[in-house]
């Protein structure tokens, strides 16, 4: 113990001191520090973290009252914000009948709406089940804004409180919007922590999320903690996107950004301690402000700033405790049986896929393309680009799918990936080098792992958004990671087994190849120990450990795998889109998307990649109805497929959490001539929906209904009287 | 000697005192009993053994070496394994991969694929699960993935075996037959096993048992054979209520 730390924290503590210091020496900008900036600067970041305060203080209050960390508070924002600005700005309401009606009215229906439509059934979901939808919520609600609200105008939202005046500090003041909005922040959290620790309503909300058996038996009602918790948070939400919009601009993505550094903020008191949760955002604030004050990091970090989230939710990581393991805490029994694939189907599997393949591109066969003919080269492009998207989509089965663990950092893998490859092979494109590729990935998986592992599912999920943030801001951009030499193509083509894939069609036989084979590998690795192992560990952590299997570590070999795929993909996805600026790791939506589409066709099935494919063909699709013209309303249904699809192929999750694929094998594979076993199964279900015959449970009737009618009658006894469910029910 | 020592355990959740100065031992070749009414500290002890909670207090001893700072795995490699009261079976795996899981970590690579599988067939057929070697664990009744649980646990090898309600959801004919597994591995010398079993059904316990502790409130009230601890006062006071012999017992002790 150092000054009251645990050591880790203490030496996490003083190396993140040491790096900063080290850091604002060297990139000091060499402004002169006078009181007045220093104070201006000051008081900047304490109003920027009370913004943040105010999201990371609706995270937590649901969070600590619902189990559910919710991925679309900053969705919610961004829709309030705009909503806002509708009726204020566009339809000229008084500000605060807007703000009344936005906060007060519309935020605490819609976090009430969600409660009872979604949350609700997601108590005894899987984390990945959970994350995967409240995910698909914030994509929803960015499509519908987006729809909404059309890019193509400028918005801006005013300030609550105006700007103009304020507390004179000598050369500067302190507008009073951000003096108003620095003291609501505060006092919201106070209020919260006062709910949540003192009121009869607040520590029946922290019990429900403990036992919601026993707190009901106690008197609490459940669903309406839960409704209140979400309408809290979501009121949060929206208040924190409203005060925020004027600052950032009223732009989505942007916007929904903010969420991020709540997520620090947040995982800063441990997801569920409000004080602390505060203290972080504060914290972020300020490092935000004084470093744009007072460093300078150059061209090639210039969004190094932006990274001080990210990079501080690393350091919480890093120092937090390790998890217990939990015990008695499985949730669901499945209902059906788990089979396999068995390796020589996994083997006809890929054949298929690869005839298939040969058949589209030489165009002998014709999927969604109206006028039957070869595949022209858009329509490659689209297939390849597809490919590329379902190989990284892969990388996530053996991770999401078997080991439970969440990233939603493919993208950021990937284009690691894609620079590796340039670094290595260069201006030549030996394709020889993308093996090495998937090994050189394999540490960096390996090392964002490794922290998170020893802790909760949630952490990592949030370490691997983290990561792939700090990578487009830090790594990315810097001139030597991916220098922008012109525009147009850089990636070489690559040259394999003495052909060069500098043709579409060829490149799209050789990235279909590598799927199948990718594939095959995985349906193997699933039925060997490996893949066992990460199912026990998946399924039970305690129970695999008692066995003397090293969990933490292999979380990690998981992940190292996972980045090694995904590297390898990104290689080929970069490729695709030729500009080597593309491969940028971190657009929020892309990856989110990836995500969401393999969680959505079950991501425990090697095949679920190739769900991907909608969203460039699709693309494809739409241009080609374009072209054909007169059938706009196809391209609308279309452009509504690909927009809101994934979202809400994810909210099916709710109720069907194997995911749709598993569904439709669960169809298809009692047709499989050697099948036997999923036709008896089916036969097996169909049984139990049957009624019981009389006399085959052993039980006889003596009389038949119509001598129970005509007995009735006789005695008088009648039928209004007599309950329907039998005679059992009206004694007891 | 003592196989496994706890040790003057102490385990406090906040202001909750769930084991209070426990100390447990088991012999190699018996079981050991270890009963007590709900919430007496029973599967907190077996969670302290097994490392999943660290002890406020106190320490646990295998084999003569203290093991109270070694993590759950290493527990488990040195010899220590065990059942759970509220399951943890590998739902999404068959009853023959909980099992070939559990023989694949701890026989390492010395044999190869058909050799654990035999071994892992082995252990289904012992406690009689043969026929539902293939079927998903998640959709077997609670008392076969009990069953389940227990072959995966002796495929682990152990020389403490930590059972906790074996015979929950199991009907009268299963638990007896378990019972004589059970009696007939601790005979096996080549085995040399001891079990440290936590049970409601006293004529299981009292059948099986060497010798048993009695815990209540977190502290060992009682250890002796059947006949001593069913004899007990302070036993009979913690299970049967009665302020009066609780009382007197406390009176004695102090």
């Amino acid at each position: 113990m150092i000054l009251g730390l645990r050591l880790p924290v203490a030496l996490a503590a003083l190396a993140a001191a040491v790096a900063a210091v080290v850091i604002a020496v060297f990139n000091w900008k060499g402004a002169p520090v006078t009181g007045q900036t220093f104070l201006v600067t000051t008081y900047i970041g304490l109003f920027l973290g009370a913004l943040w305060a105010m999201y990371a203080t609706g995270l937590v209050v649901v969070y600590t009252t619902t189990g559910v960390f919710n991925f679309a508070q900053g969705a919610i924002g961004v829709f309030a914000a705009f909503l806002y600005w509708e009726l204020h700005v566009n339809r000229g309401w008084h500000s605060v009948l807007a703000l009344v009606v936005v906060v007060g009215m519309f935020a605490p229906t819609l976090g009430v709406l969600l409660d009872i439509v979604i949350m609700r059934r997601l108590r005894t979901a899987s984390l990945v089940v959970q994350l995967m939808v409240t995910v698909a919520i914030m994509v929803l609600l960015l499509s519908v804004v987006g729809d909404i609200w059309e890019a193509d105008t400028a918005r801006r939202v005013p300030y609550l409180f105006g700007i103009e005046n304020g507390i004179d500090l000598g050369p500067s003041q302190l507008p009073w919007h951000r003096l108003i909005v620095f003291l609501v922040a505060v006092a919201i959290a106070v209020a919260m922590r006062y709910l949540l620790r003192r009121t009869r309503i607040g520590t029946a909300m922290r019990a429900v999320v403990d036992n919601r058996e026993l707190a009901a038996l106690n008197g609490a009602r459940p669903n309406v903690v839960s409704s209140t918790s979400w309408a809290l948070g979501s009121m949060l939400g929206a208040l924190g996107g409203i005060l925020i919009a004027p600052e950032l601009g009223l732009d989505p993505a942007t916007l929904n950004n903010v969420v991020i550094i709540a997520f620090a903020a947040a995982a800063f008191g441990a997801l569920r301690n409000l004080p602390m949760a505060v203290v972080g955002a504060m914290l972020i604030g300020l490092l935000r402000a004084h470093t744009g004050a007072w460093l300078d990091f150059g061209p090639d970090y210039r969004f190094a700033h932006l990274a001080i989230a990210p990079l501080l939710l690393l350091f919480v990581v890093i120092a937090l405790p390790q998890a217990r393991l939990e015990v008695g805490r499985l949730a669901h029994n499945l209902r059906r049986h788990e089979r396999f694939t068995k390796w020589w189907e996994g083997l006809i599997g890929c054949g298929v896929i690869i005839l298939v393949a040969v058949a589209l591109s030489g165009g002998w066969l014709d999927f969604g393309v109206w006028d039957p003919g070869a595949w022209g080269s858009r329509e490659l492009n689209s297939a390849n680009e597809a490919m590329a998207l379902a190989l990284i989509g892969l990388s996530l089965v053996p991770l999401i799918g078997w080991a439970g663990q969440i990233n939603f950092a493919p993208l950021a893998f990937a284009g690691f990936g894609a620079f590796v490859y340039l670094k290595l092979a260069g201006d030549t494109g030996n394709g020889y080098w993308i093996p090495l590729v998937g090994l050189l990935c394999a540490p960096l998986g390996a090392l964002v792992a490794l922290p998170a592992a020893r802790l909760r599912g949630l952490y990592l999920a949030l370490m691997t958004m983290a990561f792939a943030q700090a990578m487009s801001l830090i790594f990315f951009p810097h001139s030597w990671v991916l220098p922008t030499i012109g525009v147009g193509r850089q990636f070489p083509h690559i040259e394999m087994f003495g052909v060069t894939f500098d043709d579409r069609r060829g490149f799209f036989l050789l990235i279909v190849s590598v799927f199948a084979v990718f594939v095959f590998g995985l349906v193997l690795l699933r039925r060997s120990r490996y893949g066992r192992r990460w199912m026990a560990v998946n399924d039970s952590q305690a129970a695999s450990a008692t066995l003397g299997i090293p969990v933490v570590w292999t979380k990690v070999v998981v992940y190292a795998l996972s980045a090694a795929m995904a590297g390898i993909a990104g290689v080929f996805w970069a490729t695709v889109s030729g500009n080597v600026d593309s491969v940028q790791g971190f657009d929020l939506l892309i990856g989110f998307n990836i995500v969401l589409l393999v969680a959505a066709a079950g991501v425990s099935i090697p095949v679920a990649g190739i769900f991907l494919i909608f969203i460039p063909l699709f693309t494809g699709l739409g241009h080609r109805l374009e072209d054909t013209g007169n059938v706009d309303f196809l391209v609308t249904l279309l452009d509504i497929t690909t927009t809101y699809g994934p979202g809400m192929l994810v909210l099916g999750m709710v109720f069907n959490p194997r995911g749709a694929i598993f569904e439709m094998g669960r169809g298809f594979s009692p047709m499989l001539p050697w099948r036997g076993d999923a036709r008896a199964e089916i036969a097996a279900e169909n049984a139990q929906k049957r009624e019981p015959e009389i006399g085959e449970l052993g039980i006889e009737r003596p009389f038949t209904p119509e001598e129970v009618v005509a007995l009735d009658r006789r005695l008088g006894i009648l039928d209004d009287v007599v309950p329907k469910e039998g005679y059992g029910a009206a004694r007891s | 000697m003592a196989l496994l020592e706890a040790e003057r355990v102490v385990m406090r959740f906040g202001g909750v005192v769930a084991l209070d100065d426990a100390s447990v031992d088991v012999g190699p070749g018996e079981v050991t009993g270890l009963i007590g009414p709900n919430g007496a500290g029973k599967t907190t002890l077996f969670n302290v053994i097994t490392g999943l909670l660290a002890p406020t207090s106190g320490t646990v001893r295998f084999d003569g070496a203290d093991i109270t700072r070694k993590s759950v795995a290493q527990r488990s490699q040195l010899g220590v394994a065990r059942t759970f009261q509220k399951l943890e079976a590998f739902n999404s795996l068959s009853a023959f991969d909980n099992v070939r899981v559990s023989v694949e970590q701890n026989h390492r690579s010395k044999w190869r694929h058909r050799r654990v599988s035999e071994v892992a067939h082995e252990m289904l057929g012992k406690v009689g699960l043969g026929d539902v070697a293939d079927v998903t664990v998640g959709t077997l009744p609670t008392g076969s993935a009990r069953l389940v649980e227990l072959a995966r646990a002796l495929a682990c090898r152990p020389r403490v075996l930590l059972l906790d309600e074996p015979s929950s959801g199991l009907n009268e004919e299963e638990t007896s037959s378990v019972g004589e597994m059970l009696l007939e591995l601790v005979a096996d010398e080549g085995n040399d096993l001891a079990v440290l079993l936590v049970e409601h059904d006293m004529s299981f316990v009292m059948g099986v048992c060497a010798r048993i502790h009695v815990l209540d409130f977190g502290k060992v009230i009682a250890v002796g054979t059947p006949l001593e601890v069913q004899s007990d006062a302070a036993v009979r006071a913690a299970y049967l209520g009665g302020d009066e012999f609780r009382g007197a017992y406390a009176g004695a002790d102090g």
